[in-house]
């Protein structure tokens, strides 16, 4: 309970309730590391040195007292939220007459099944503009699919099996994995193989104090790569130097306060990327400036295991161990629609990746149960499962993903297989 | 009919010729909430109003629709003509329609199905070309009747066989299926027998216009099984069909010969069927999914079950080709032996079809997938089938026999030759290999009279012998080792060595007989050991068995993972590792030294503080005295920038970046602050500041050393330090015990197999301990030994939310939650309770009682404390209290898993009970093996039981 917690520099700072919430603000939903978090909480009195400086000191009182100050508060943010979300997406789409899209039973199809994995298939992504899709599997390897012809081009053995996360760099030419070693290695797929066969690590970027849970390259950049991981930190990474960047939450005394799953890169405006967390939030964050978050979004109640911005940049989703999709919009910070389906009680599968459409008017999205529901996100309506369909997968989604074109899913499973989904109808535009 | 089924059913079995009134059931009873779609319901149905369909012309389906047909037979052109005449006659279906129903009661009910049927099937051919629809996928899935063979090839084919026959009551479809030469022959109609019955009923129920918006998985499989049954029905009226028999009748032999096992011997039949049916009949050599083309066109021909494809359906019949070229239903099963030397030969028309990188991948596949492997169970050795582990001994050794195909085969382990049973030596191969039988007297068929290692040998090699100048009269009987020398039988010296002579070698090549291979004089001891051997990849991952070691932050997972690493691996630690280690213990050092200084800081405001209170009390009037902000702990102001830069690199949290620059140029700074006086000051008060690890002082009393750049980490550094790797994220390591670890104990010691490798996987407590998100990708971990560090009980860690909760109980939190993972719900746990030389050294001072799960302790020894020592029988406090830690727990396991949970306990440090803890574990692991066979208590060594219960 040594740890001092530096100086902090909040604006104008009046003592009484304003200072609570602003300690509030700053402080409470971002968990500082555990030391100086215990001391907070322990923290009575604010010492004003200067007009901008707090220096945390020991508390008189009992911390019970500081705890259930802090559940209070949050409570009052709590319902103060739920007083300004009158309306959701679904609702104004009623309003509007606006009815749900309807699909066939045949027009979703799965086209190709990508077998090659002998284990769990954990994570997928697509080149930009070639057919080609990595997938990184519980085997311990990564596979480079050339999508058209469903063959391999590429066979990577990774040096930890526990792998979580993939991602092709916008060039192509390179593939970062990541997983339960805290390392992202780096393969670029031009270079030769060693003798065994084996294409070898071209940069390994270490630093992570926790599992890599997810990791994606900055867009129309070969050199920059965002990574997230279980130490609760999101980092920027320099992929040439293999030196960070930025580290954004952690010491910070902004940031995640548990694992973060999941990350996303805005398309329009590269320098904003949101991640997705154990905590039950998703925090929106500018490269730019790693010391805060920009904007925290509540209203899952379980872990928040993906997020993908949506296509326009300007909203993204987010799906949770709560069983619910939702989306959320950037600029105001609000919630705009929840994506639940009614199962019994007991039984709720959990969301484990989402992906949009091209437009944006569909969702997609896995569930833990094997179910690949395809939302209508204007009306809050499935209009397809295609967990229900012929060929689909045996086992939990694990992850999906929308071809550069948008004219194709892939989907990835516990089942050992990845599934290319089409359109396979013919629709006039609505 | 009924004879005829049981003379195609095995000696024995039962022929169930049943009428109707038989109960199904195929499912499980549904109990999960109500579901808001209709549910297809199914009806009990009259088994004599099933309607019958018959194929027409197939020719001329073949043309325009890529229908799953199951082509005719050769033989039965005619009829096939016939009937389709007879159709168009009798019901007015169109020519091209595909199928046309035969029921005797509803004829316009059935044409119509037809119609919808035949709009289907054309729709599905525009689909399958531009290769965006699946349904064409599925309805080829169920005619290539191996499709069927997914849902068949967990059960016996053989009770499959009788079952399906006996209870779908309509003995025309079994019986008919032996005349249908196509794949979909015996298994596919059989296995389809049952789908049959319940999409019947389906149709049954619903209407028939709506029968194509149906898509569901058993309609499909209806219409394909229809399809074939109904082949097979019209082949049987014809008699010309019987020729065709001979397909049945090798399938039959096979089944009844009994020694191959369930899977193989369905494959097998498989195959052979095909091997033994004639190709397509309207076109030899068209393509097997399109019917297209003529026997010129090129093609790629799938490795199992010889099917042949064009180039526009290869890669949709083979899919991915996870396992090479092979259909998409056939992957997984074993290749046509006779292909085996095409494996990873490419074709030019893949190379045409796919890149150069894609081809690499497929034909690795092809080579080295596991099901593509040589099946052990077909090679016998000595006239022993061999197991898996023996195939693989055999492959990798040194000297393998080459190209080894099925068959059986004659090994002589003394010396190394082998060879085909009843056949001279073909090849000298590695000796003393643990494979197969002891040699058998005629196993190359000899009939010299002469014996080498117990085996009579040929008139050809007699002559060799004699060449060699060995002494053959009289009909010795020889001993001959793998290096070629050779004693009498019952004779102590050595005759002489064969190889000797310089002509021999020729001689050998000009009787075509095998010469010793220069590289097998390689030491004997390690042929049979598999660690030290590269082994095939696939096999490696099968033989593996994972341990998880897991366990609450600094209970010493590490220690015991760095201890296992020092016990067996010849190299434990790699120069990278060492030098990361390096790194690791030098940036802990500062840390503990950064933790030193802020307890400084606070050390001189708590005293500055109290002088200040002290002069304010003493209210005394002298003020101008300067030495008042002097205390014990206060620093030069040299050493205070230091201090305040490491604090400050401390808070940004970014410690190991100024790694190793920081020992170079802070390196002299950092022995000097350690020999200042504050320092020591704080650090003799450093029980007081928690965050210091009670390893730190072994470190920072050698801190000097350490910080220097040419230092070097002893193993025993290494053990102490805190981790593994700086990022501490997942280590795993491969090991095997070696065979001498238990050697006084020849029963143990044959225990451990060494084809038992381990890989002991140790995750960090950190990320288990939020929520355990990434359990689930350790499903196949065979153990997960939990850890605990008995010195736990009086200490305590912040749990997140602020509040100090008691480490052992924080453990115990992450125990449960571990234990109740559903993944682990049959998992086996093993306990160790680590860190015994501390709870020794500490419970005397601290009771146990201080965590409040332990406030029931009470150890019988504290009422006579004064002669515990001179009692050797009496377990020591520590003792106690550590079998009543292990008690505590395993009733907190039983309670929650209701099951049993073994513990071990261990001091880290000591090597020794690490190797015996880990042994330990690998017994568990036996004894879930074995668990059939034996009680497990009674062959424990260490006792399962709660021996130490306390009241």
């Amino acid at each position: 309970m040594q740890y001092k917690w530096g100086e902090v520099k909040v604006g104008e700072i009046h003592l009484g309730v304003q200072l609570q919430d602003v300690l509030f603000n700053h402080l409470c939903p971002p968990r500082p590391p555990a030391a100086s978090y215990s001391t907070l909480l322990l923290a009575s009195s604010f010492h004003f040195v200067s007009g901008y400086k707090i220096i945390v000191k020991k508390w008189n009182l009992g911390h019970n007292a500081a705890t259930a100050t802090v559940n209070a508060l949050r409570e009052r943010l709590k319902q103060k939220r739920r007083l300004l979300l009158d309306t959701d997406v679904a609702a104004q789409a009623r309003l509007q007459g606006r009815t749900a899209l309807s699909f066939g039973p045949t027009d979703f199809v799965c086209c190709r099944t990508l077998q090659g994995h002998t284990a769990k298939v954990y994570s997928l992504d697509w080149t930009t503009e070639r057919n080609r899709i990595v997938s990184a599997s519980q085997d311990g390897r990564l596979i480079v699919w050339n999508v058209l012809t469903s063959q391999k081009t590429h066979v990577i053995k990774l040096p930890c099996a526990w792998v979580r996360t993939c991602a092709f760099s916008p060039s192509g030419q390179s593939v970062a994995c990541g997983g339960l070693d805290s390392i992202c290695f780096i393969f670029n797929l031009n270079s030769p193989s060693d003798r065994d066969g084996n294409l070898p690590v071209s940069r390994m970027l270490s630093g992570h104090k926790g599992y890599v849970s997810s990791c994606q390259f900055v867009p129309d950049e070969d050199s920059h790569l965002i990574t997230s991981s279980g130490d609760q930190t999101c980092v920027l990474w320099d992929v040439t130097t293999g030196q960070r960047i930025s580290v954004f939450g952690g010491e910070f005394p902004s940031g995640h306060t548990a694992d973060v799953l999941s990350i996303s890169i805005n398309g329009s405006n590269s320098k904003m990327f949101v991640s997705g967390s154990c905590d039950a939030t998703a925090q929106l964050w500018d490269t730019r400036n790693a010391s805060r978050a920009v904007q925290t979004y509540h209203g899952h109640a379980g872990d928040v295991n993906t997020v993908k911005f949506f296509p326009d940049g300007q909203r993204f989703g987010t799906g949770s161990d709560d069983g619910t999709c939702r989306l959320f919009d950037m600029r105001t910070g609000h919630e705009l629609q929840v994506y639940h389906q009614q199962h019994g009680n007991n039984d709720i599968p959990l969301v484990t990746a989402i992906a949009f459409s091209i437009s944006g008017r569909l969702l997609f999205a896995g569930y833990s149960n094997g179910d690949c529901y395809v939302w209508d996100t204007l009306v809050a309506k499935v209009v397809v499962n295609l967990g229900s369909l012929q060929n689909s997968h045996e086992g939990r989604i694990t992850c999906c993903g929308l071809s550069a074109d948008g004219t194709a899913l892939c989907t990835g499973s516990w089942d050992r297989n990845l599934k290319i989904w089409a359109f396979g109808g013919h629709r006039s535009v609505v | 009919m009924k004879g005829f089924l049981s003379s195609m059913l095995p000696v024995g079995a039962p022929v169930l010729v049943k009428e109707d009134n038989i109960e199904y059931s195929f499912a499980m009873e549904y109990n999960g909430p109500p579901v808001s779609y209709d549910i297809p319901r199914a009806v009990p149905i009259d088994i004599k109003r099933i309607p019958t369909a018959a194929v027409v012309a197939p020719s001329s389906v073949s043309d325009k629709v890529s229908l799953p047909v199951v082509q005719p037979l050769l033989a039965r052109d005619l009829l096939n003509e016939k009937l389709s005449k007879e159709l168009i006659r009798g019901s007015d279906v169109s020519p091209t329609s595909v199928i046309a129903f035969e029921p005797p009661r509803r004829d316009g009910y059935s044409c119509r199905l037809s119609d919808e049927l035949s709009n289907s099937g054309t729709l599905r051919f525009s689909n399958g070309h531009d290769g965006s629809c699946d349904l064409s996928e599925v309805i080829d899935d169920g005619s290539g009747a191996s499709g069927f063979l997914n849902s068949l090839d967990e059960r016996s084919c053989d009770c499959e066989l009788s079952g399906g026959i006996g209870s779908s009551g309509t003995l025309g479809f079994s019986n008919s299926h032996d005349d249908s030469n196509d794949l979909s022959g015996s298994l596919g109609v059989v296995g389809s027998s049952n789908d049959c019955k319940e999409s019947l009923d389906f149709v049954d129920d619903i209407n028939p216009l709506d029968w194509s918006s149906i898509e569901s998985v058993p309609c499909l499989h209806f219409l394909s099984s229809e399809i074939s049954s109904c082949n097979g029905e019209d082949a049987n009226d014809a008699p010309p069909c019987h020729a065709n028999r001979t397909s049945v009748v090798t399938f039959v032999d096979i089944e009844s010969s009994g020694t191959i096992h369930e899977e193989g011997s369905s494959d097998k039949a498989e195959v052979n069927k095909e091997k033994i049916g004639p190709i397509t009949k309207g076109r030899k050599g068209s393509c097997y999914r399109c019917y297209k083309g003529n026997r010129f066109t090129e093609k790629e021909v799938c490795i199992v079950c010889n099917a042949k494809y064009c180039s526009n359906c290869v890669l949709r019949a083979m899919g991915s080709m996870p396992e090479g070229r092979k259909c998409v239903t056939c992957i997984g099963i074993p290749i046509d032996e006779s292909k085996r030397g095409n494996l990873g030969k490419c074709s030019r028309m893949l190379k045409r079809l796919l890149s150069q990188l894609e081809i690499q991948q497929i034909m690795n596949a092809e080579k080295l997938s596991e099901a593509n492997q040589l099946q052990p169970e077909l090679i016998y050795v000595n006239g022993k089938q061999l197991c898996q582990e023996e195939l693989v001994l055999l492959q990798s050794c040194p000297n393998p026999p080459k190209k080894l195909k099925p068959g059986r085969y004659w090994y002589d382990k003394v010396s190394g030759l082998w060879g085909k049973e009843g056949q001279k030596p073909s090849r000298i191969i590695t000796a003393e290999l643990k494979a197969g039988g002891p040699i058998m007297q005629n196993a190359s068929n000899g009939n010299a009279g002469i014996l080498i290692n117990n085996r009579e040998i040929t008139k050809v090699e007699v002559r060799m012998l004699q060449m060699a100048g060995v002494q053959c009269a009289g009909k010795p009987h020889f001993w001959v080792d793998a290096d070629g020398s050779y004693q009498e039988e019952g004779q102590k010296n050595m005759k002489g060595h064969i190889w000797d002579k310089s002509g021999t070698k020729l001689f050998c090549a000009l009787l075509s007989l095998p010469v010793p291979c220069k590289a097998s004089n390689t030491s004997q001891e390690d042929v049979n050991n598999l660690v030290n051997r590269v082994v095939p990849d696939y096999f490696g991952q099968r033989a593996l068995q994972k341990l998880l070691l897991a366990g609450y932050k600094g209970s010493g997972t590490s220690t015991i993972f760095k201890q296992a690493k020092m016990l067996y691996k010849s190299i434990p630690f790699s120069e990278d590792e060492r030098e990361n280690i390096k790194l690791m213990i030098q940036s802990n050092v500062y840390r503990y030294l950064a933790i030193l200084l802020e307890g400084r800081e606070r050390f001189e405001e708590e005293s500055l503080a109290e002088v200040t209170k002290k002069l304010t009390y003493d209210q005394s009037g002298t003020l101008g005295n300067g030495n008042e902000s002097e205390t014990v702990y206060s620093i030069g102001p040299r050493l205070k920038v230091f201090s305040d830069w490491l604090l400050k690199v401390m808070v940004s949290g970014n410690l190991e970046a100024i790694f190793p620059a920081a020992t170079r140029e802070y390196a002299p700074l950092v022995g000097e602050l350690w020999k200042d006086a504050a320092i020591q000051a704080t650090y003799n008060r450093r029980s007081e500041l928690q965050m210091l690890p009670t390893i730190a002082s072994y470190f920072l009393e050698r801190v000097v050393e350490i910080s220097r750049t040419d230092y070097e980490p002893s193993n025993m550094d290494i053990l102490y330090a805190e981790g593994i790797t700086s990022s501490n994220g997942l280590a795993c390591m491969d090991f095997s015990f070696p065979q001498s670890a238990y050697g006084s104990n020849p029963d143990t010691a044959d225990e451990h197999d060494p084809l038992l490798r381990y890989q002991l996987i140790r995750v960090h407590a950190r990320s288990l301990g939020e929520n355990c998100k990434w359990l689930e990708m350790f499903e196949d971990v065979r153990l997960v030994i939990f850890c605990v560090a008995l010195s736990d009980y009086d200490q305590f860690c912040d749990d997140g939310n602020g509040v100090a909760t008691n480490k052992m109980l924080a453990s115990r939190r992450l125990f449960e939650s571990i234990v109740t993972h559903h993944n682990f719900n049959q998992m086996d746990f093993l306990l160790i309770l680590n860190k015994l030389d501390l709870l020794e050294q500490k419970i005397e001072q601290v009771p146990l009682t201080v965590c409040d799960w332990f406030n029931d302790f009470d150890p019988l020894i504290s009422r006579n404390r004064s002669n515990n020592n001179s009692i050797h029988n009496n377990p020591s406090l520590a003792q106690q209290a550590s079998y009543y830690i292990a008690v505590k727990f395993k009733r907190l396991f039983s309670s929650l898993t209701g099951r049993k949970l073994y513990v071990s306990v261990v001091n880290g440090l000591d090597p020794d009970s690490i190797d015996l803890a880990l042994h330990y574990a690998s017994e568990v692991l036996k004894w879930d093996d074995e668990k059939a066979y034996f009680s497990i208590s009674e062959y424990s060594i260490y006792s399962t039981e709660a021996s130490f219960d306390s009241p």
